[in-house]
């Protein structure tokens, strides 16, 4: 198991087991969600290119 | 000219002086440790103020990243909308998040930590609401906003920075209270 540490005020200490997982757990979501994030911007190019539109053009068209 | 009473410098009160009726007032401030992943704010809300500053500044990452925050032990139902644009690029993305257990609050960069977090009711009975300013200063990074709320009536004290990834060092956490009357 990854060795972490973790500030409570002013008191730094290793985390605790149960810790660990929080930390893990949390750090994967945020993860996860760039891959989304990703995936969205690829696919959304994937669309622009099968239009043959520029992120410019679709700007001007969509707004966003 | 002297330091008015009440004041211990030209700009922090540290207790409102008899006929100013609003001020930002520093609640607490706290060094970061070495190689922390993760601080604990312990006693930042309470009943004295609705509404909240928080200012992370100073130190360093080991590697640039961002930093959660959560309030309390709450991990659940955050909502919030973010949009941001790479500053070397004119795409804005706009993205909508449900429930999620935390949300990005501040930039942890190999040159320093930057945050800067508002916070409405957290010590209320009501949800509390958040939004910030998120702008990484690195050249190939983004610049953005984010509103949103954790929705429980969960009267918090505390609030937690998590970093993504690897951890921070040095730099302070400055909590702020707006004055309620």
């Amino acid at each position: 198991m990854a060795t972490y540490k973790v500030q409570i005020d002013d008191v730094v200490r290793d985390a605790t087991p149960a810790e660990v997982t929080q930390i893990e757990a949390r750090q994967a979501e945020v993860e996860a969600q760039a891959e989304a994030a990703e995936a969205r911007a690829v696919a959304r190019q994937a669309v622009l290119d099968r239009l043959g539109l520029t992120e410019q053009e679709a700007q001007l068209l969509l707004g966003s | 000219m002297g330091i008015p009473s009440g004041y211990t410098s030209a700009q922090v009160v540290q207790a409102v002086p008899t006929g100013i009726n609003s001020a930002l007032v520093l609640i607490s401030s706290t060094t970061i440790g070495n190689a922390v992943s993760s601080v604990t704010v312990s006693n930042a809300f309470s009943s004295t103020y609705d509404a909240y500053q928080i200012i992370v500044s100073g130190g360093v990452a080991s590697t640039d990243a961002g930093l959660t925050m959560h309030f309390g032990s709450t991990t659940t139902g955050y909502y919030f909308f973010q949009n941001y644009s790479f500053y070397n690029s004119s795409t804005l993305t706009i993205d909508n998040r449900n429930n999620q257990s935390n949300f990005i609050a501040a930039a942890a960069t190999t040159g320093g930590l930057y945050g800067n977090i508002f916070v409405n009711s957290p010590n209320l009975a009501k949800p509390t609401r958040f939004d910030l300013v998120r702008a990484v200063p690195l050249t190939n990074s983004l610049g953005g906003i984010v509103l949103g709320f954790e929705n429980s009536n969960t009267q918090h004290t505390a609030f937690t920075l998590t970093t993504t990834t690897g951890t921070v060092t040095g730099g302070t956490i400055r909590v702020y209270g707006y004055t309620n009357s």
